[in-house]
């Protein structure tokens, strides 16, 4: 495992011993072996690298747009956090490849819902934390704004945050479970964060995560579109057959999205005759809309993927058809 | 091109189809529901925006007896109102969104179907 030590500004040797403990000799940057004072925004690794993991991972993190992201984002919600949060993120896009293709079914929606929320608190502790560091008179306001809209995150995705928080391992609790603790990491005067990276990949999904995390709330379709469109574009880059990648990205998703839409309203009409039929009650009613949206969620992730495994071949008869091949 | 990938391209086509319907829908006759006090309020619920087309599509697409036994139910609040709706489209109105409604619903769910014989294993 690597320790990576962020700044929000440039602290001397005395500065960092006091703060976090950590004496200069240890630290090493990618651009130089033995710093003197840290620099802000700058990325550096904390002991020996035996493994080289250490060094790979600073180097993804190096580039100025994603430290200085990565350290507002360490310092707002605490380096475990920040580690953890960033594999839910991957793992929330690796589903919704599928989910979005259904962009119109509950289930998704609702998804979208909840990364919206979470979007709304973050950006209410990121406002707080700004109020609280220039002692503004409006910290108290702002402080009640960032419980208000954690409290209408836990009232309305409970189910959810409990999936997200399962996963999450830091000791004290984070700041999906606590909103004392997420004001309290906010508000502290602290302007060094350490972040734990065991692999490649987390230092990976730590630079998606900076980089998509304000985009959070425009619905989580954007980001399934942008890898859509990033496999179109790597083809093209390639000197692929780019036209190709479109037409199987495109058709794809539009095919997830219309049979996720006809699972959700023949569902729909048939828990509406259901109720009528037979006695079911309200609880009934939840397990039946749940199990639309299951239903609708998996068509379209399973449409999604035999039609990215088969349009090509359409593609390639089309235009032997036309005549262009 | 294998059996399964010929297959599979009938429902895309429909869905194809169903998709360019589904545009043509909206914007002639559900946009003028929309903007219609008296139907407004009577399009069911819109999970997503663009859902009540959905809805209103199926309120003209299936049979009297159905829509009219969903009605009366608890579920009311989800569909589009029969009635009302009956007496604000056109005879072209209700064609396009049974044709719209049956294509998405059969191309919808035979991909559904094929997606799962293809998980069960029935074409390898």
């Amino acid at each position: 495992m690597s320790e990576i030590l962020l700044c929000n500004q440039s602290l001397n040797s005395q500065a960092l011993q006091r703060q976090c403990g950590i004496n200069t000799d240890q630290l090493s940057a990618l651009s130089c072996e033995a710093p003197t004072m840290t620099a802000a925004n700058t990325p550096y690794l904390i002991g020996d690298d035996p493994s080289g993991i250490g060094r790979g991972a600073l180097g993804q993190l190096a580039p100025a747009h994603v430290a200085r992201g990565l350290t507002n984002l360490s310092l707002s919600f605490g380096g475990d956090n920040v580690v953890a949060l960033a594999e839910i993120n991957a793992k929330l896009k690796e589903y919704n490849i599928g989910l979005m293709g259904a962009s119109t079914s509950v289930y998704a929606h609702r998804i979208g819902g909840f990364a919206g929320s979470v979007k709304d608190y973050q950006a209410a502790l990121m406002e707080y934390r700004q109020a609280a560091r220039s002692g503004s008179p409006l910290k108290i306001a702002k402080k009640q704004q960032a419980h208000a809209a954690f409290r209408k995150m836990q009232s309305q995705f409970r189910n959810e945050l409990d999936v997200v928080n399962s996963q999450v391992r830091a000791r004290r609790g984070t700041p999906l479970t606590s909103a004392e603790r997420a004001t309290n990491i906010a508000r502290s005067s602290r302007n060094a964060a350490k972040l734990n990276v065991t692999s490649q990949v987390q230092a990976n999904n730590l630079v998606k995560f900076s980089q998509h995390a304000k985009f959070l709330g425009n619905g989580l379709a954007v980001i399934d579109f942008g890898g859509r469109v990033g496999s179109i574009h790597n083809s093209f880059q390639a000197g692929g057959n780019w036209e190709r990648e479109l037409f199987i990205e495109s058709s794809s998703f539009a095919l997830g999205a219309v049979a996720g839409t006809a699972a959700v309203n023949a569902g729909g009409a048939a828990l509406g005759l259901l109720v009528i039929a037979t006695p079911v009650g309200w609880v009934g009613l939840i397990i039946g809309g749940v199990a639309v949206a299951g239903v609708a969620a998996a068509t379209s992730i399973g449409v999604n993927n035999i039609v990215k495994e088969n349009s090509g071949s359409w593609y390639d008869s089309i235009m032997k058809a036309m005549g262009v091949l | 091109m294998s059996l399964f990938a010929q297959l599979l391209a009938i429902p895309a086509a429909l869905g194809f189809i169903a998709c360019i319907l589904y545009v043509l829908f909206g914007q002639t006759t559900v946009r003028k529901l929309r903007k219609n006090p008296e139907t407004k309020g009577a399009l069911g619920l819109e999970y997503v925006s663009g859902w009540d087309i959905v809805n209103v599509a199926q309120a003209l697409a299936l049979p009297k007896s159905w829509s009219e036994k969903l009605e009366h139910g608890k579920l009311s609040f989800l569909y589009a109102n029969v009635s009302v709706i009956h007496s604000h489209t056109t005879k072209i109105d209700r064609f396009l969104g049974a044709l719209f409604y049956w294509l998405l619903m059969v191309s919808g769910l035979s991909l559904a179907l094929l997606a799962l014989l293809d998980a069960l294993g029935i074409f390898d």
